[in-house]
C-alpha cells in the first residue's frame, strides 16, 4: 500500500534544445508517488517519460517547477545533497545495463561504496556478495559484464542498484534489452521487492506486462500526464473489497 | 567526496584496464622524462667535473696586466702591500701569493728508473706552506733551508754520499733535505692518460700517490741554462738541487711543480736579483662564493688597476648553463607534445568513457568527485611516465659510460660516470611527469565533470 508521497513533482517543465526555438518535453507535470508504491509511467517515444524519469533521479535538472524526492527540495539542495539522495536513496536500473566493463560483476555492484564512508573494504564485498546472492547470481562475483548474458547482466545491474539498500528504485525500460521470459523473471523480481522489501518503483516502459504488475499506470503524451489508471494489482485489490 | 583509497583503486582499476591506452598516454612522457633526466644529469657530472676539479668558480687568481692603465708595466705591482689589501676585501677567504721561477732552469724527473727531462724555468713556482696546511702532506711541505742545523758533509761519488731524502748541495758539499714538491692533480692525470701509456709506465692512482715521494725524485739544474746564464749575468754559476714529490693537490700549480714559496724567494734572488725576490706572479684568491667572483673583478680592476686570470671556468660553466638549458628545454619541449597528446587522448576517453562517467555520477558521484577521478588518472599516467622515463634515462646513461669505458681513450679528468643522476634529478622527472599529465588531463576532467548525468547515459 502506498503511503506518504516520497516523489512530488508540480508543475515541472522541460525543454531542449536552443532558446529561439526549444523543444518542450514536460509541460507542466504534476505528480506524487506514495511511499512503497509502485508506478509504472508509460507513453511513447519522446513522449517526455525518460526525461521525467531523470529529473526524479536527479540526473537532469528541470527548467521550472517543483521536485522534491525523499524529502530534498531540488531548488534549494546543493550538489552534495542530490549526489547523497542518488548514492543512498535512489538506485538506477538502465534499460542498456551500464555495468563498467573492465570491472569485475561484485566490483560494479559495490561501486555506490566509492562515494559513501562507513563501511569497511570486507562489508562492502560482503554486502556486495549478498545482493548478488539476492539476484541469483552469487557465482558471477569475479566475472566480468562480458561474459554474461543480458538477463545476467540486467540482475547484476539491479544488485548494483540495490546495493545501498535505496528507498527508491527508479528504472528505465529494464526489459528492453532482455527476451520475455527473462524480462518476465526481472518482473517478478521487481514485484517481490516492491511487496518484501516496500521499495518505491517507477518504472518506464512500453510493456504491457509490467504495467500490468504496476499498482498505478500514468501515461504521458507529449510532455503532458494524459491518464492515470490503477493498475493490475490494485484493480485487483479494489475488486476484492 | 570520494575517499583516498577508494579512489586510488578505482583509478588503478581504470588506468590499467587498458594496457594499450596506457602505454599509448605513457610513451610520450617517457621519452620526455627520459630525456630531461639524461641530459640533466650529464651535465650535471660535467659541471662537477669542470666546476669542482678543473676550474673552482670560488677561486681566482689575480695577475698584473702586462701593461698598466699609467701605461707603465704592472708587473712588479704584485706585492705584499697588494696581497694585503685583498685579505681586507669583504668577499676573500683567503690570499695567497704564488711566485714564480723568474728564470730558465733544467729538470730532469727519476721515476721507475726512467729520467725524463723537463723544462722547470716558468713551470715552477712556490707557495706559502700555510696554504696546504689542510692536505695530510703539510708535515713534508715544509722550507727546510730556512731551519739552522748542522749538515753532515758530502761529496761526489765514490765519496760520502748522502742519506734517504738527502741531496749533496754543490756550493757547501753538506747534506740538503730534498726540495718537497707538490704537483697538480691536471699534471697527474696527464701524465696517467698521455705520458704513462706511450713510454710504458704504470700509471699514478690513488695507492700509488702516497708512494710517490719514494719513487718520484727530481733534480733541478738552476741557472743551467743558456738563457738563464744571459740573465744572471753568469755571476752565480749554475748548481743542481733535488726535489721529491710529497704529494698531490689542486693547489699546486696546473703544469709544472710547486715548492715552499722560500726556496722560490731564495732561489730568484740568487739567480736574478732582490727585486726577483719581493714580487709575485700572481694572488690566489678564495672568495665567499660564487657570486661574489663578478663584484670581486670589478674591484681588482678599478681600485688595484690588476686582473683576474683568464677566467674560463667561468666561460665553460657558461656554456655548460646553454647547453643544459638548451636539453631541458627540447625535453620540456617533449614533455609538452607528451601533455598535449594526453589532453588530446583524454578528451576522446571523455567522450568514449561519457557513460560510464554518468554511471559514477547516478550511483553518487560529484561534478568533483569525476573532476578527481580523471586528474587522478591523469597523475597516475604521470608517475607511470615518470617512473619509466628516469628507468629509461639510467639504462641509456649506463649504457653510454659502458661505451665510454670500452672505447674511449682516456682523456685528463675523465669520470667514472658521465652522469650524476642526483635526487632532485629523479623526483623533479617524475614530479614534472605529474604536472604535466595532469595538466594535459585538466580540461577533459572539467569537461566529464560538467557533462549532465542524463546526457552522459542516454542511449546515442
Amino acid at each position: 500500500m502506498a503511503g506518504d508521497p516520497i516523489i512530488r513533482l508540480r508543475d515541472v517543465e522541460k525543454s531542449y534544445g536552443p532558446a529561439s526555438a526549444p523543444a518542450r518535453v514536460l509541460r507542466g507535470v504534476s505528480l506524487e508517488v506514495g511511499s512503497g508504491e509502485f508506478v509504472a509511467l508509460m507513453g511513447e517515444s519522446g513522449s517526455g517519460k525518460s526525461t521525467l524519469l531523470n529529473i526524479v533521479g536527479a540526473l537532469d535538472v528541470a527548467d521550472r517547477g517543483h521536485v522534491e524526492v525523499a524529502g530534498v527540495r531540488y531548488g534549494e539542495a546543493k550538489e552534495r545533497a542530490l549526489a547523497r539522495l542518488r548514492n543512498v536513496d535512489i538506485g538506477f536500473v538502465f534499460q542498456a545495463f551500464n555495468l563498467i566493463e573492465h570491472l569485475t560483476c561484485l566490483d560494479n555492484v559495490c561501486l555506490p561504496a566509492s562515494f559513501s564512508r562507513g563501511k569497511s573494504p570486507a562489508e562492502v564485498q560482503e554486502r556486495g556478495k549478498e545482493v548478488l546472492g539476492r539476484v541469483g547470481l552469487a557465482d558471477v562475483a569475479g566475472r566480468k559484464p562480458g561474459t554474461l548474458s543480458g538477463g545476467q547482466k540486467q540482475r547484476v545491474a539491479i544488485a548494483r542498484a540495490l546495493f545501498q539498500r535505496p528507498r527508491i528504485l527508479l528504472c528505465d525500460e529494464p526489459t528492453g534489452n532482455l527476451d520475455s521470459h527473462t524480462g518476465g523473471e526481472v518482473i517478478e523480481f521487481f514485484r517481490e521487492l516492491n511487496e518484501r522489501d516496500g521499495v518505491t518503483l517507477v518504472i518506464v516502459t512500453h510493456e504491457q506486462r509490467i504495467s500490468s504488475a504496476a499498482e498505478r499506470i500514468v501515461s504521458i503524451r507529449d510532455g503532458v500526464i494524459e491518464d492515470e489508471s490503477a493498475g493490475a494489482p490494485a484493480a485487483k485489490e479494489a475488486a476484492s473489497t | 567526496m570520494i575517499a583516498p583509497g577508494k579512489l586510488a583503486r578505482l583509478v588503478a582499476t581504470n588506468a590499467l584496464s587498458n594496457r594499450r591506452r596506457l602505454a599509448l598516454h605513457t610513451f610520450g612522457l617517457v621519452v620526455g622524462i627520459a630525456s630531461f633526466a639524461f641530459f640533466l644529469s650529464l651535465s650535471m657530472s660535467v659541471r662537477s667535473v669542470f666546476l669542482e676539479e678543473i676550474f673552482p668558480l670560488d677561486e681566482v687568481e689575480v695577475v698584473a696586466p702586462r701593461v698598466g692603465a699609467a701605461d707603465v708595466d704592472a708587473r712588479d705591482a704584485l706585492n705584499d702591500d697588494v696581497v694585503n689589501e685583498i685579505r681586507q676585501h669583504p668577499d676573500v677567504k683567503e690570499a695567497v701569493p704564488r711566485m714564480a721561477m723568474a728564470f730558465p732552469a733544467s729538470g730532469a724527473a727519476m721515476f721507475m728508473g726512467q729520467r725524463m727531462p723537463f723544462e722547470a724555468g716558468g713551470f715552477a713556482d712556490g707557495v706559502d706552506p700555510a696554504y696546504v696546511a689542510d692536505e695530510d702532506f703539510a708535515d713534508r711541505f715544509v722550507d727546510w733551508e730556512a731551519e739552522e742545523h748542522e749538515r753532515e758533509a758530502c761529496g761526489p761519488p765514490p765519496e760520502r754520499e748522502c742519506g734517504d731524502h738527502y741531496y749533496c748541495d754543490q756550493r757547501d758539499n753538506t747534506c740538503h733535505k730534498r726540495v718537497p714538491i707538490v704537483v697538480s692533480r691536471t699534471l697527474v692525470e696527464l701524465y696517467n692518460t698521455q705520458f704513462a701509456p706511450s713510454h710504458g709506465l704504470p700509471p699514478i692512482d690513488e695507492a700509488l700517490e702516497g708512494m710517490l715521494a719514494s719513487m718520484l725524485r727530481l733534480e733541478i739544474g738552476l741557472g743551467e741554462t743558456m738563457f738563464a746564464a744571459a740573465m744572471t749575468g753568469g755571476e752565480s754559476p749554475p748548481r743542481q738541487v733535488e726535489g721529491m714529490v710529497v704529494g698531490i693537490s689542486d693547489k699546486a700549480m696546473p703544469i709544472g711543480v710547486t715548492v715552499p714559496i722560500g726556496y722560490m724567494e731564495r732561489w730568484n734572488r740568487e739567480f736574478v736579483g732582490d727585486e726577483a725576490a719581493e714580487v709575485y706572479s700572481s694572488i690566489e684568491v678564495v672568495l665567499e662564493g660564487r657570486e661574489a667572483v663578478a663584484p670581486f673583478a670589478g674591484w681588482v680592476q678599478d681600485e688595484l688597476d690588476l686582473s683576474l686570470a683568464d677566467r674560463q671556468g667561468e666561460r665553460f660553466a657558461t656554456a655548460i648553463f646553454i647547453v643544459t638549458a638548451l636539453f631541458v628545454m627540447i625535453s620540456l619541449v617533449i614533455v609538452t607534445i607528451a601533455a598535449i597528446n594526453i589532453a588530446h587522448s583524454f578528451f576522446l576517453q571523455v567522450s568514449e568513457r561519457k557513460r560510464e562517467l554518468g554511471v559514477l555520477r547516478a550511483i553518487g558521484g560529484t561534478r568533483g568527485d569525476i573532476r578527481t577521478l580523471v586528474l587522478a588518472e591523469a597523475a597516475l599516467i604521470g608517475v607511470i611516465g615518470g617512473l619509466l622515463g628516469v628507468a629509461a634515462a639510467r639504462v641509456g646513461a649506463a649504457a653510454v659510460d659502458f661505451a665510454a669505458h670500452r672505447w674511449m681513450p682516456a682523456f685528463p679528468f675523465k669520470p667514472d660516470s658521465f652522469f650524476l643522476f642526483e635526487w632532485w634529478i629523479v623526483a623533479g622527472g617524475i614530479a614534472c611527469a605529474v604536472v604535466f599529465a595532469v595538466l594535459g588531463g585538466l580540461f577533459p576532467a572539467g569537461r566529464a565533470a560538467n557533462m549532465p548525468p542524463a546526457q552522459a547515459l542516454s542511449q546515442d
